[in-house]
């Protein structure tokens, strides 16, 4: 392996100049007409535009440039002297100027041919990565609720009993708790079967306001299919304050439905009923799409959450004063979003990861 | 609608237009086969010969038939076939073959006396819509079709009434009760309750002189189209009326009730029932049964027994119209393991103002299609009488919860229409039907809002505060995260948690199946499942990356049994590391981008950690298996690296991943992995501090050195740059040469330094000397010379 030596710059000639003895401008008129000759030289050998730039940079470069560098020497000279140096400067500027532009002229009437290329060959690439496309409709999400103020929580994916059910108004013995069919670790250990816990344990290490969004993973006990999975991602909401009420949950949530899914969107509230909201409402929307001939035509209604005002029992149950604070909450499924979002026929597909299938989100 | 949504409308009819009644004339064994009858069938248009796999086809009887071109339900069309030599010219049909229940065991016989050729559907009284309504467990009320009615008038539950039968003039009937607290008797029979906690009221209705038979067509008909199977008229009659009013019913032969008492009380233990399913169930202590003299006749509030059967010779009947406690309903059918109708609607409540009417339609319906009359009053035993709720409501509540003003006579407006009565000062008096759900305040804030219709509230998006929460700073991380893999060319992967016992430690007590009986230790597994499912699929080229959670389970010694949970981030690489290219030479990934990928992770999740390459066999792989360094583990030993926070403590590994690990075709090459757990609380990342640019020019020098294959290049390098001193701003390697005109064991390795001072441009002299102390240096550390 032979060794590399790189060059180093040169050392700013005039640099010595400023500081000669005798009649100032004597010596600086001489440093001026050497470095004309140098320059000259310097034009004359260049064998290319890359070449002839470079001397250009070295002598007349506003920074860097030699005889710019003398230009600025002027100014240490005696007053009178001044004229005199500089209408020298001045020409030798123009000269080295013109020399380097009838150089480049010549250098462009000889120059080689460079060889033809083929730009119809494909264009360099590299890979490109893609967020999973129910990780992009959580950002987009989040980024929504962002704008309105919330932060984001997050809690266990294994929990007990009281957090999942019981301090969600949700006694184990009513029917409602078998809605989730519950995956157990242990008799009273379980994997939560929705982010919902994420509320509760909020709560108590919170005092309100409490404006939070609260994504993650939920499980039930579900076979897989087109619609389904045992685990599956969930997006929770929760506002409590005083002075929170009905209508500002529906605002909220039609601000977020109409900037989610366009400004045309239409949002509706049917009743529902969750244990832990009342009341409770299931949203749908109703989108406008855009057809390929410009006209645009209406979606049918499509359930994307369940939601409501927060049960006073919930309240209570985190020791927060139920007849001061209010609040809703909701929750919905970013699986099912991107499902419709991109016509995706089964759920599976997302969890497959088929590099054909991701790269289609690039 | 308002409480409950329409899942869907479904046409009971759709697909069976072909489908006729077909009565089967004869039978003969087909003489090419065993198992096959021959029939001839008569469908309107005369005779036809048909082949039938059922065993038992039975002459005279009515089959559901599809002729030759008849389309079935399923799309399938039925053609003209030869079956062993013998012509079949349609089809003699099973439930399932008509998509009308999952039976494929028989063909199905129609009971009855029916015209061949008749249009199936009709016959069967399918020429009807059936409404599939969605009904939240909140309401029990609606699990009827009067309630349903009830919900959807204007003027609700005062519009209701019980309409007459068919053929008849009359819906009811009239009758005296004969009342006790805990017990009473009439018409022979006495009935007494035990448990006036679980059963707070039982009616029992004794009709005598019944003929049990089929029941007559509109009955049968209404039943299947309602979803129900048609049984004989007495019990369907009590199904008829479940089903109109919501309130179950059961009818015992009177025959075989011992001694003809009855009483309800808590099973005995070691009782044990054979239940109308067949089932025998062993009963445990805290289950109610209805109990003759001699043991349980009925599973209170979930099904009955079948040594108390209605069958065709019953004659007598205890006609049941009872109260149980939801709970103790749900408790007892969950450890049975059973739902039924009835257990379905006593546990969400069934109206305890409706019985009598219940009871006394029902006992009327059975007299109209089966005979028969009742025998003295109504027996009534009511230990506890029922009290209808009575809930205040303020309207400062519902004005704080629902964000609008409702005056008190528009607020008792609105609940009027749902059977709530105003009972002064705010109070209303809850309906039956509503006394399960509408016991607070807030439940009647909701039937306000209900009522007044959501879609009638403003959508004013007003001011809010904010919250007190922080945002988590693990998302923070996350997103870093995913937007660096990303940007590198990885894409992200999602995979459910439960994973196939290989891969977890953490056991699911109730899992689906083996597949997902686990929580998974890691995330590099599951994503080395994605790789063997794409290679699998032809695709080579395959960059995943996955943000989840691993589970381990709690150590032995832990108070508390629960799984400890980590946030991990995982990476796969396998195949070419960028596209195929005209102009780019192919070059698969290596254990060297593990290294890259470890420091991509780590600049995000560990600024301060380092990427160190581990010796053979690591203590790694004796490590728990939630530790992160076991990830190590599945790593080609002389392969790897560990990626040591400032600590010291291993937060992750990665490298090639052994072969043995994957099931991958010949033609995959090397795939590399890398798993890092992330810091609970991630710390902000530091501001980033800007240096200044240096002024000074620097000098270059390349040098190449001859290192013996079992000296590090690493050490080479860590001693160039301690020797290089203030001077040395970089020192790296630019190629490595393995060549046959180099002696045995050695590499050419090419190092560039380069020099700079911040004060002054370097002397030729200053960098010889630099370069002097490095060489020496390097020799002194590794006895490493440079190359000739």
């Amino acid at each position: 392996m032979p060794l590399r030596r790189s060059r180093t710059r040169p050392r700013r000639l005039w640099e010595s100049s400023r500081h000669a003895a005798g009649p100032a401008h004597r010596s600086l008129i001489d440093s001026l007409r050497a470095l004309e000759a140098e320059a000259l030289e310097a034009v004359r050998v260049a064998e290319d535009s890359g070449q002839l730039e470079r001397v250009r940079v070295q002598y007349l470069g506003r920074k860097e440039g030699r005889i710019s560098g003398v230009l600025r020497g002027l100014g240490t000279l005696p007053p009178k002297e001044r004229p005199v140096a500089g209408a020298e400067a001045n020409r030798v500027k123009a000269s080295v100027a013109r020399a380097l532009s009838e150089r480049a002229k010549s250098l462009a009437d000889h120059s080689p041919v460079r060889p033809a290329i083929d730009l119809t060959l494909p264009p360099r690439h590299k890979w490109r990565g893609t967020v999973h496309p129910v990780s992009k409709v959580i950002d987009d999400i989040w980024a929504i609720f962002r704008g309105m103020g919330f932060t984001r929580a997050r809690g266990p994916e294994v929990d007990n009993e009281w957090y999942n059910f019981v301090a969600l108004n949700t006694p184990l013995d009513h029917p409602a708790a078998d809605e989730q069919d519950t995956l157990y670790l242990a008799p009273g250990l379980l994997l939560r079967s929705h982010t919902s816990p994420v509320q509760i344990r909020t709560m108590q290490q919170y005092q309100p306001p409490v404006r939070i969004i609260a994504p993650g993973m939920a499980y039930r006990r579900d076979t897989y299919d087109a619609t389904h999975t045992p685990a599956f991602a969930q997006i929770e909401g929760l506002v409590v304050d005083e002075g929170v009420t009905f209508v500002d949950f529906k605002a909220t949530l039609a601000e977020f439905a109409r900037r989610f899914w366009g400004p045309g969107t239409q949002v509706r509230f049917r009743p529902s009923f969750f244990p832990f909201t009342e009341p409770s409402a299931e949203v749908d929307v109703k989108r406008v799409l855009r057809r390929d001939d410009g006209t645009t035509y209406e979606t049918d209604w499509i359930e994307i959450m369940g939601a409501g005002m927060v049960d006073p029992a919930v309240l209570e149950n985190v020791g927060y004063d139920a007849e001061c604070y209010t609040g809703w909450a909701f929750g919905m499924g970013p699986g099912r979003v991107a499902l419709l979002r991109h016509g995706v026929r089964d759920l599976r597909l997302f969890y497959e990861n088929d590099m054909r299938f991701l790269a289609q989100f690039a | 609608m308002r409480g409950a949504p329409v899942e869907e409308a479904v046409s009971l009819s759709v697909g069976l237009e072909d489908i006729v009644v077909g009565r089967v004339e004869a039978a003969r064994l087909h003489p090419g086969a065993d198992r096959l009858t021959l029939c001839t069938v008569s469908a309107g248009g005369g005779e036809v010969s048909v082949v039938c796999g059922a065993p038992d086809v039975k002459v005279g009887a009515c089959y559901p038939f599809a002729p030759a071109g008849a389309v079935l339900p399923g799309g399938f069309k039925i053609g003209r076939r030869k079956i062993r030599g013998e012509y079949s010219e349609g089809m003699l049909c099973s439930e399932k073959e008509l998509e009308l229940g999952t039976d494929h065991a028989g063909i199905m016989l129609l009971e009855g006396d029916f015209e061949p050729g008749a249009a199936f559907a009709r016959v069967m009284g399918l020429d009807d819509v059936r409404f599939d309504v969605e009904v939240t467990p909140n309401r029990g009320d609606l699990l009827s079709h009067a309630g349903i009615a009830r919900e959807l008038h204007p003027r609700g539950h005062a519009a209701i009434v019980a309409p007459p039968f068919p053929g008849g003039q009359q819906g009811t009937m009239d009758a005296a009760f004969v009342r006790g607290a805990r017990e009473a008797a009439a018409g022979g029979v006495r009935i007494a309750i035990e448990e006036p906690e679980i059963c707070s009221r039982y009616l029992g209705a004794v009709i005598r002189g019944v003929r049990v038979r089929r029941s007559p067509d509109w009955l049968a008909n209404r039943l299947r189209a309602a979803g129900a199977r048609p049984v004989n008229n007495v019990v369907d009659a009590t199904n008829y009326v479940m089903l109109e009013l919501g309130h179950p019913l059961h009818a015992f032969d009177l025959a075989k009730l011992a001694d003809l008492q009855v009483s309800v009380g808590c099973a005995r233990p070691g009782e044990s029932i054979v239940t109308l399913d067949g089932e025998t169930r062993a009963l445990a202590p805290d289950m109610l049964a209805i109990r003759d003299a001699e043991g349980p006749v009925a599973v209170a509030g979930v099904m009955g027994g079948a040594n108390s059967e209605v069958s065709a010779a019953t004659t007598d009947l205890l006609l049941e119209c009872a109260l149980f406690e939801p709970r103790q309903v749900r408790a007892a059918r969950r450890s049975l393991g059973m739902s039924t109708d009835a257990s379905y609607r006593f546990e969400r409540g069934v109206d305890p103002e409706a019985m009598e009417s219940a009871l006394l339609r029902a006992a009327f319906l059975i007299t109209e299609v089966a005979g028969g009359s009742l025998d003295g009053p109504v027996i009534d035993v009511c230990p506890v009488a029922w009290k209808a709720p009575v809930v205040a409501l303020r309207p400062s509540r519902v004005r704080q919860v629902l964000g609008v003003d409702f005056g008190p006579d528009e607020i008792a407006g609105l609940l009027a229409p749902l059977g709530y009565e105003a009972a002064g000062e705010g109070r209303f008096r809850v309906p039956g039907y509503r006394s399960y759900d509408t016991l607070r305040e807030i439940d009647l804030v909701e039937e306000v809002a209900r009522t007044h219709g959501y879609d009638a509230f403003p959508e004013d998006l007003g001011p809010c505060r904010l919250g007190t929460v922080p945002d988590h700073p693990l998302f923070s991380l996350e997103d870093a995260l995913r937007a660096t893999l990303v940007s590198d060319g990885i894409s992200e992967a999602q995979t459910p948690p439960l994973c196939p016992e290989a891969n977890g430690d953490v056991p699911v007590l109730n899992p689906m199946s083996a597949q997902e009986s686990r929580l998974r230790r890691d995330l590099l597994s599951g994503l080395l499942a994605h790789v063997e499912r794409n290679m699998a699929r032809g695709v080579a080229d395959v960059r995943l990356f996955e943000l989840g959670t691993a589970f381990a389970p709690a150590p032995p010694s832990a108070a508390d049994p629960v799984p400890a949970e980590t946030a991990r981030v995982a990476v796969v690489l396998a195949g070419r590391r960028s596209p195929l290219h005209w102009s780019v030479p192919d070059e698969p990934f290596a254990v060297y981008d593990a290294a890259r990928v470890l420091k991509l992770i780590a600049r995000e999740a560990y600024p301060n950690a380092r990427v160190v390459p581990v010796e053979a066999e690591s203590e790694a792989a004796g490590q728990p298996a939630n530790h992160p360094g076991a990830a190590a583990a599945g790593l080609v030993p002389d392969r790897r690296y560990e990626l040591i926070d400032e600590d010291g403590a291993v937060v992750g590994a990665g490298g090639e991943v052994r072969p043995e690990r994957t099931d991958l075709p010949p033609w995959a090459g090397v795939v590399v992995g890398a798993e890092v757990v992330l810091p609970a609380e991630p710390a902000p990342r530091a501001e980033v501090l800007s240096k200044e640019l240096p002024e000074q020019p620097a000098s270059t020098r390349d040098i190449a050195m001859l290192v013996p294959s079992t000296t590090p290049a690493g050490a080479v390098l860590a001693s160039m740059r301690s020797a290089g001193g203030a001077l040395l701003e970089e020192a790296r390697i630019f190629d490595v040469y393995e060549g046959a005109d180099l002696p045995d064991g050695m590499r050419s390795v090419a190092f560039r330094l380069r020099f700079r001072a911040r004060d002054r441009t370097l002397t030729e002299a200053e960098i010889e000397r630099a370069l002097r102390r490095v060489t020496r240096k390097v020799r002194q550390d590794t006895g490493v010379e440079p190359r000739g």
